[in-house]
């Protein structure tokens, strides 16, 4: 058996490679975990994707798909070795289907190119990573992820309608239709989402688009604590309004943002809200009325983003803030460890001080930014990558910070994933739930082929 | 130049962002050749990575347009990650047969191109009436005075009206050294020498390589102006007719992104006809593929480039303006359906 050889007989001399400089670009993502693989192939259809898969399970090979290697929890990373399937390649819109309400593309496409062109026709797919730019619709899929505008939309897993997966046997199944509702068996597409390559590989995904609204507004407070924050945020939710986003900014983070632009320059305070509300001009301007008026007491400072511009820079450098909080030091980098916490919405002011004294305890400070709309709290660390001491102090208070949210009935992961960072803990968080998911990954996945070492299953 | 230290190549968070703005990444496909890739092979020649002619290929393919560099979030500079370990490599024997022919022949015939004629050859109707000193000395640069002598002509045309001169024995600016992991020490002793024969306070450039490593590499003793720069502030001197055409600007990385210059251009355009801007422009303008030595190394993949810039040019104009004579190359050589001309060219339109 040659590896090497079947692959690119498979889909070409040039698009499967061992060369060493690739097997190490392609050993990581974004997290700390590393593992190399045995090949990388960049397969262009349905039918390689079925070879391969058909191929790795005669031979008990690993295979671990990828899309754009954004992931923060290692689960794009080859443990085990075997073949990675870098499907980036397959990048095409297949059908944008507005009289359906739906669009269908292969795995590869990003996800801001696919906004692009729905753009055009009037419509979106709701779910907006901060890696919008980057990150692809199969990885997006595979981790379930949401991204700013969850509180109101929801997470991908609301949009998806139907899958094309290639099965560990290489068999190739949908595991829904094109209506927009089924009644018809276990619910297969749902099972696929946030599965992280263990069940299957999908290599086809018809998404659910909505209207984009009409009209847009930020309105940014500013509050002297976290917990004057929380109470905003709650106030607004009962007075009957979801904003389309609704962020919390700590300290650090404000500064991050005005360093990283300064055309931005929003108000410092103990926490930051923004809210963003969309929906008709009529609404938006109800709407932010509501905001204001509801968070006057507790405010100390209430504006109004001046125009379209300025809400774009704002949105733009929020998206992008995980990673420039790197700038702050130049001998400190941001390591995504224990940054994707999710806890019930009313625990945000608790968990907010929870991390606070873990940051005392372990003498590192936290930034803290998230979905506040939706229980998402992410936390920001930065080390001198240097410094063994350093490494030991952070990795302690990002295991802190997951035991903590599992104890506020939350989760290690809202929307990043769990990959194999996080797989330790699925069994404190799921507890004989996992048991269930290990009988599902025997049964769909006997020879354990299917990105090992992930989600603890 | 620096060796490639460690804490640079950390500041990196593999947040893969850059994967958006990649010319290269884009065309290629394979994460060894974007920005991250390259960040990761760096860290990895430094964990003793055994460098192959893959290794090579990754490090040597990016054209230091400077598009990761703009817009990364964490604050990482991979060019200067990229060129520092080409030096490295170079330090250690390790360099494409092209990178070696390259150097061979700036350092034999003190141009790129290893032309052994006059270099002052293009001056033509002007050879007797150069000025042994001058307020300013024009930089005159390897590609236009061995491949564009008529836009040099058309340049000094214009800059005869002014206190300008050029230096008696100029040699390359040493931009393709330096971005291509060389030093470039005696081609800079040699010119600086020459400058301060001369007594000029600025120099002016017509290239983007040579304005950026003049701005960058050389003594602060000296201003330097892009001549677009120069002629923007002197319209008012300059008895410049309107011409009836419509142009497109292609902003040159090394200008443009690497050194802020991208109102000049486009005043100058702008006093003599209708600029229409291309797709991507001024800090988003995606390069044209001629840079840091793909052009040289990998001419495929730099035309392939090339000609995903050109299918940003929009309908309906006359020209293809540019302020760099590499870029004017390749985008001629990637096939541009438009006359590709240096915006002094232009000028020397509205002058007739």
């Amino acid at each position: 058996m040659n590896l090497i050889k079947t692959m690119q007989e498979i889909v070409g001399i040039d698009r499967a490679t061992d060369a060493p400089v690739q097997l190490y670009c392609y050993s990581s993502d974004a997290s700390q975990i590393r593992g190399t693989p045995d090949c990388v192939v960049r397969p262009q259809d349905t039918e390689q994707v079925s070879r391969i898969m058909r191929f790795a399970n005669e031979h008990d090979i690993p295979v671990t798909a990828r899309g754009a290697g954004t992931g923060l929890a290692g689960g794009a990373v080859a443990l085990e070795g075997g073949i990675v399937l870098d499907l980036s390649g397959m990048d095409r819109i297949v059908d944008i289907d507005i009289n359906n309400l739906q669009v269908a593309v292969e795995p590869g496409i990003i996800h801001s190119k696919l906004n692009e062109a729905l753009e055009a026709e009037g419509f979106f797919f709701p779910p907006d990573p901060g890696s919008s730019d980057m990150c692809t619709i199969g990885g997006l899929i595979a981790n379930n992820g949401s991204g700013m505008r969850s509180v109101k939309y929801g997470t991908t897993k609301s949009y998806v309608l139907d899958l094309e997966v290639v099965m560990a046997d290489g068999s190739v199944i949908h595991t829904g239709s094109k209506t927009l509702k089924s009644s018809a068996g276990y619910e297969l597409t749902r099972l696929m989402v946030g599965s992280e390559g263990t069940l299957g590989v999908i290599t086809k995904a018809v998404l659910k688009i909505l209207p984009l609204p009409k009209a847009r507004t930020v309105v940014l407070a500013s509050f002297e604590t976290p917990e004057l924050a929380g109470e905003a945020v709650v106030k607004t939710l009962s007075a009957g309004v979801i904003p389309s986003a609704c962020e919390i900014l700590d300290r650090t983070t404000v500064e991050v943002l005005n360093a990283y632009n300064p055309n931005i320059s929003i108000p410092n305070a103990g926490a930051t809200i923004l809210f963003e509300l969309d929906g008709t001009q009529s609404s938006v301007v109800e709407e932010s009325e509501t905001v204001e008026s509801v968070c006057n007491p507790l405010a100390s400072g209430i504006r109004i983003a001046a125009d379209r511009d300025e809400m774009e820079e704002i949105w733009s450098a929020r998206m992008l803030v995980g990673a420039a909080i790197s700038r702050i030091d130049p001998n400190r980098t941001r390591v995504y460890v224990g940054e994707d916490i999710g806890v019930p919405i009313k625990e945000i002011p608790r968990m907010l001080k929870l991390v606070q004294s873990i940051s005392d305890e372990f003498d590192l400070p936290i930034m803290t930014y998230g979905h506040i709309g939706d229980g998402n709290l992410h936390t920001g660390m930065c080390i001198d990558m240097l410094d063994n001491e350093q490494w030991e102090r952070l990795n302690l208070a990002a295991d802190k910070i997951h035991k903590t949210a599992i104890m506020l009935g939350g989760t290690v992961s809202a929307e990043h994933g769990i990959g194999s960072a996080r797989s330790e803990y699925m069994r404190l968080e799921r507890g004989g739930a996992l048991d269930v998911m290990i009988l599902i990954k025997r049964a769909l996945d006997p020879k354990g082929i299917l990105n090992p070492g992930k989600l603890g299953v | 130049m620096l060796d490639v230290d460690l804490r640079s190549v950390l500041k990196c968070v593999r947040c893969g962002a850059c994967r958006s703005v990649c010319p290269v990444l884009e065309e290629v496909g394979w994460e060894s050749a974007g920005a991250r890739g390259r960040m990761l092979v760096a860290h990895g020649i430094l964990q003793g990575l055994d460098v192959d002619d893959d290794v090579l290929e990754s490090i040597n393919t990016c054209m230091t347009c400077g598009m990761c560099k703009q817009m990364c979030p964490a604050g990482a500079n991979p060019i200067s990650v990229i060129e520092n370990t080409r030096h490295r490599l170079v330090m250690n024997g390790n360099m494409t047969e092209a990178q070696a022919k390259l150097h061979e022949r700036i350092n034999g015939t003190g141009n790129s191109l290893g032309e052994v004629s006059d270099r002052r050859a293009w001056l033509g109707k002007y050879a007797g009436s150069i000025k042994e000193t001058a307020e300013y000395v024009y930089f005159v640069g390897c590609l236009g005075a061995y491949r564009y002598p008529e836009s040099l002509i058309a340049i000094f045309d214009v800059l005869s009206h002014f206190d300008v001169t050029i230096m008696p024995d100029e040699v390359c600016c040493g931009s393709p050294l330096i971005r291509t992991g060389f030093d470039a020490d005696k081609m800079i002793a040699h010119n600086l020498e020459q400058i301060r024969k001369v007594g000029a306070h600025t120099i002016i450039t017509s290239c983007a390589g040579c304005h950026n490593t003049l701005t960058e590499s050389y003594s602060d003793e000296f201003e330097v102006v892009h001549v677009s720069e120069f002629l923007a502030e002197r319209l008012s001197e300059m008895e410049l007719k309107r011409l009836d055409l419509t142009v497109t600007y292609h902003d040159a990385c090394h200008l443009g992104r690497w050194r802020g210059v991208f109102d000049a251009p486009r005043k100058v355009i702008e006093a003599v006809c209708d600029l229409k801007e291309m797709k991507t422009n001024r800090e988003n303008a995606r390069c044209c593929g001629g840079g840091g030595g793909v052009r040289t190394g990998y001419s495929d993949l730099s035309l392939a480039l090339a000609k995903k810039r050109l299918e940003e040019v929009p309908d309906g104009i006359d020209y293809l303006i540019t302020s760099c004579p590499l870029c004017t190359k390749n985008l001629i050589e990637g096939g541009s359906d438009t006359d590709v001309i240096d915006l002094v060219e232009l000028v020397r339109l509205a002058m007739e």
